[in-house]
């Protein structure tokens, strides 16, 4: 599709800086978005989160930004900004009109290179009581919110770094000292460890001198090596029920699968839409539409650079148990193995996923973030047609291979019931 | 390259942004239609907003509309709820119903190419939809299930509280939009049905659609799918009356909470109401952005919360101003006592660069905000719906330039007003009261059962 072949142009400052760049004049608008290459995965143990903290530490101000005046001049320019940490990567982003990039580069160049001499007791003190009520208000305190930690913590063997969230746990947010905050910096966060991505309005001559001008004297770092992991085996299935502040009993059910963008993802992708992306889907239809026993099902694959699981949820009705839905799961699965899928129901998932990344273009954030996550699992930015391709080359028989492969597996049971129902 | 890097780079040049025009006609049927062009992407966005939301419902029937918009897809046409939905699919078409106090509102995003077939769905849907009975009790059932669900929800317990109690029960802006369990237990199908009737009318409607088509070809299409769906008669009398504000402080209690959700707030001006702009940039200035005084205070130099703000909030015939956050729950008391303090500082009026800020910071964004179509879409809807001037968005930047610092100090006299402020606060109620004791939010009531 001609519409996804997204220009670009790629290249790298003496500090090892990578840079990106993609003209896009539809509005008078420009997104810069720098990917570290760091996530979660790069914790200890005793200091998980830590990568998520930095999110916050890195909007605290830096040697030539005093403290909440990198939010208030990104606001006073016309933008708007964020970041977020997964496993992988931390990005930060800013969208503005294209009168604003050069604030917003002086800014980002600013906390890559000067942040520690801004950096101190007071401010760290202040954004581990506000990560700590973060995972107050987005976890402990939310109906089911622990699903997500208990799931990884049991799937992953304890030294998979993906065996715990990128929130981290809760004892571990009241422990980082300044010294560790400062050494994950001098880490992680140096020029050579970055990608910035800039998209939109802007004349490339002067993106490129002024990248040049903000970026080119930060000093590069020490060498990140990519982590060596070794994927265990789930051996035989464990089961976990956990009391929760709930009225309806869930179920969730999770497998060991396939990495980002390893042979089997898209087809684990397409096999979680046919499970439950739509009302005829295989498993909403049966559990949820017809029979009535679960209040709402989903299924997802998730992956990432050094591991995948793949995870179906479903909520069961007042008054019906999570063995019958489990149960039905595992009918439907095992249908799905022995009969296989139509032609039709592979064509609707196609076209539901053709028509969602043209949908996606119209958001410029989404696309700059897209050009760097294209980067850094496939080397290419522009991979937005790769990527669909890989979707359309599924076939009928791929799915039935994939469910076969990982779906008889061991898997972790998560049950998450109500606090007062002894069971 | 030496350089002063300490020196904010200044912004220099001035951008030019058209704001895109619009083309309104009137279909035979009396719908009114806003058409936006938008063709940088083969993408079309199609809004139809029917005024059928909530507050039309009479007394004990809370939640019909919510039903109405659960099961006028359930099937229409030829088509069966399952067989309706493929259609969809088969199309690569998103496709929702969503409702809220004042409206309903069917919503759908479509390729370029499937245009047509996807407004002939749409027609089917407004114009013969089957409601049957066994769709019905399903969808009955999801929704008393939701509500069981959502009695675990802080945020959705704390903001349906809230404007229950400053609202007050004889107006209809109290209720939540999902409906009462109690009320939803006894409304039977035919009432839907009869809703439907009484309600979702083409003279009781319109439709924004934005995107990559000619009028032409738009024209032709709403003329063949959309002019069946026949105008009829309506009782669109709505009165909401607002319940005078008061200084209380709820506690609805919520065993073993870690956290407190607080809201606190008071009736305000309608959304057309003049000193729109000024409170626009005084809620700006006061809690709506990262970097306002609020969030300042609570997150960045208190660390009681991951994030507070405050906003005015807007519906058709009433409007509201509230404050809201979750903090632990050991500093409920001390979170409110900030916010009163804001509150309270924030009438003693504004700084001439706080104002400059926020101008800044709202004319500059304004482009941003026409980025997709639905965004564009959105703008749209809320001009009809609020009843704007023609001129709204050219003469925006404009408006909110003249604002001056006497306009917003005016404004925050006359619509931020604590000694009348309701609070609800969701949390443990053990804990919760021994820390109001001897302070002054107003007398404390404990709410059991919400």
């Amino acid at each position: 599709m001609k519409l996804l072949n997204i220009s670009y142009e790629k290249y790298k400052l003496d500090n090892g800086l990578e840079v990106i760049l993609h003209q896009n004049k539809n509005l008078p608008m420009v997104v810069v978005n720098i990917w570290y290459k760091v996530g979660s995965a790069q914790e200890v143990k005793g200091k998980t989160g830590i990568a998520h903290l930095f999110e916050h530490m890195m909007f605290q101000g830096s040697e030539n930004v005093a403290k909440e005046m990198h939010f208030r001049y990104i606001q006073e320019a016309g933008g708007t900004l964020n970041g977020s940490t997964s496993f992988d990567r931390t990005n930060y982003y800013e969208k503005g009109p294209s009168n604003f990039l050069e604030v917003a580069l002086w800014l980002e160049s600013d906390r890559m290179g000067y942040l520690l001499p801004a950096l101190d007791q007071d401010k760290l003190d202040n954004q581990k009581d506000v990560v700590y009520n973060e995972r107050l208000e987005r976890y402990d305190n939310q109906p089911y919110g622990l699903a997500w930690e208990l799931l990884i913590t049991n799937l992953y063997n304890k030294s998979h770094p993906y065996s715990w969230s990128t929130i981290g746990f809760a004892d571990d947010i009241k422990n980082y000292t300044l010294a560790d905050v400062k050494n994950f910096f001098r880490t992680y966060y140096a020029p050579n460890n970055a990608t910035l991505v800039i998209a939109g309005d802007f004349k490339r001559d002067i993106a490129v001198s002024l990248v040049e001008k903000y970026f080119a004297d930060i000093k590069n770092g020490q060498i990140v090596n990519p982590l060596k992991i070794s994927n265990g085996k789930l051996t035989q299935n464990k089961i976990i029920t956990h009391k929760d502040n709930v009225q309806l009993e869930r179920i969730y059910l999770s497998w060991l699968s396939d990495k980002a963008y390893c042979k089997d993802d898209a087809a684990l992708d397409i096999l979680s839409d046919l499970l439950t992306g739509s009302k005829n889907s295989r498993l909403y239809k049966t559990l949820v539409f017809e029979n009535e026993i679960a209040q709402d099902v989903t299924a997802f694959q998730f992956s990432g650079k050094y591991g995948g699981h793949f995870t179906i949820v479903a909520t069961a009705k007042p008054d019906k148990s999570i063995d019958e839905i489990k149960s039905g799961i595992f009918n439907i699965i095992s249908d799905l193995t022995k009969n296989g899928i139509t032609s039709k129901e592979l064509e609707k998932s196609k076209t539901g996923i053709k028509s969602s990344f043209v949908f996606s273009l119209q958001y410029l954030d989404s696309l700059a973030d897209h050009l760097n996550s294209y980067n850094f699992y496939l080397n290419e930015p522009n991979s937005f047609s790769y990527d669909l391709e890989r979707y359309n080359k599924v076939e009928e028989e791929d799915i039935i291979h994939v469910t076969d492969k990982y779906l008889s597996n061991p898997y972790i049971e998560l049950r998450i019931v109500p606090k007062d129902n002894e069971s | 390259m030496k350089f002063d890097r300490s020196e904010k780079p200044s912004i220099s040049s001035k951008l030019i942004f058209k704001m895109p025009s619009y083309d309104k006609f009137v279909l035979k049927n009396n719908l009114d239609v806003y058409f936006i062009k938008k063709d940088a992407l083969p993408i079309i966005k199609i809004n139809i907003v029917i005024y059928a939301g909530s507050k039309f419902e009479q007394p004990g029937k809370k939640g019909i509309s919510n039903l109405l918009t659960m099961c006028i897809d359930e099937g229409a046409g030829e088509f069966d709820s399952l067989q309706l939905s493929e259609q969809f699919d088969l199309l690569g078409v998103q496709f929702s119903v969503s409702g809220n106090n004042d409206t309903i509102q069917l919503t759908l995003q479509t390729l370029k190419e499937n245009f047509g077939k996807a407004i002939e769905l749409i027609g089917k849907i407004l114009i013969s939809p089957h409601f049957d009975e066994k769709d019905f009790k399903r969808e009955k059932r999801k929704i008393l299930t939701s509500l069981k669900q959502l009695k675990d929800d802080p945020d959705y317990l704390a903001s349906t509280s809230f404007k229950s109690l400053l609202f007050g029960k004889s107006n209809p802006y109290s209720f939540p939009f999902l409906g009462l369990e109690k009320d939803i237990n006894n409304i039977i199908n035919e009432e839907v049905v009869s809703y439907y009737r009484n309600y979702i009318l083409p003279n009781n409607s319109f439709i924004v659609i934005v995107g990559d088509i000619s009028n032409k070809e738009l024209k032709g299409s709403l003329d063949k799918y959309i002019l069946r769906w026949k105008t009829g008669i309506f009782d669109a009398q709505f009165k909401s009356t607002d319940k005078s504000d008061e200084k209380v402080v709820y506690i609805v209690d919520k065993k073993d909470s870690v956290q407190t959700e607080i809201r606190t707030g008071h009736h305000a001006a309608k959304r057309n109401s003049e000193d729109y702009f000024p409170k626009h940039l005084l809620n700006t200035i006061l809690g709506g952005q990262f970097s306002s005084r609020i969030n300042l205070n609570l997150r960045e130099k208190q660390g009681y919360t991951y994030g507070a703000g405050s906003s005015y909030n807007y519906y058709k015939d009433s409007a509201y101003f509230s404050v809201s956050t979750s903090v632990g729950i050991e500093n409920s008391a001390n979170a409110l006592n900030e916010i009163f303090k804001e509150l309270n500082k924030i009438r003693d009026g504004v700084t001439e660069e706080e104002l400059k800020f926020a101008k800044s910071s709202i004319v500059r964004k304004f482009p941003l905000s026409f980025e997709t179509n639905s965004q564009v879409a959105s703008y749209f809807i809320g001009k009809v719906i609020y009843d704007l001037p023609d001129d709204y968005f050219d003469s925006y930047i404009n408006n909110i330039n003249s604002v001056t610092i006497e306009d917003v100090n005016k404004a925050a006299q006359d619509s931020i007003l604590p000694e009348l402020a309701t609070t609800v606060l969701v949390g443990d109620k053990e804990k919760l009261i021994p820390q109001l004791e001897g302070k002054d939010f107003g007398k404390v009531e404990v709410i059991n059962n919400f």
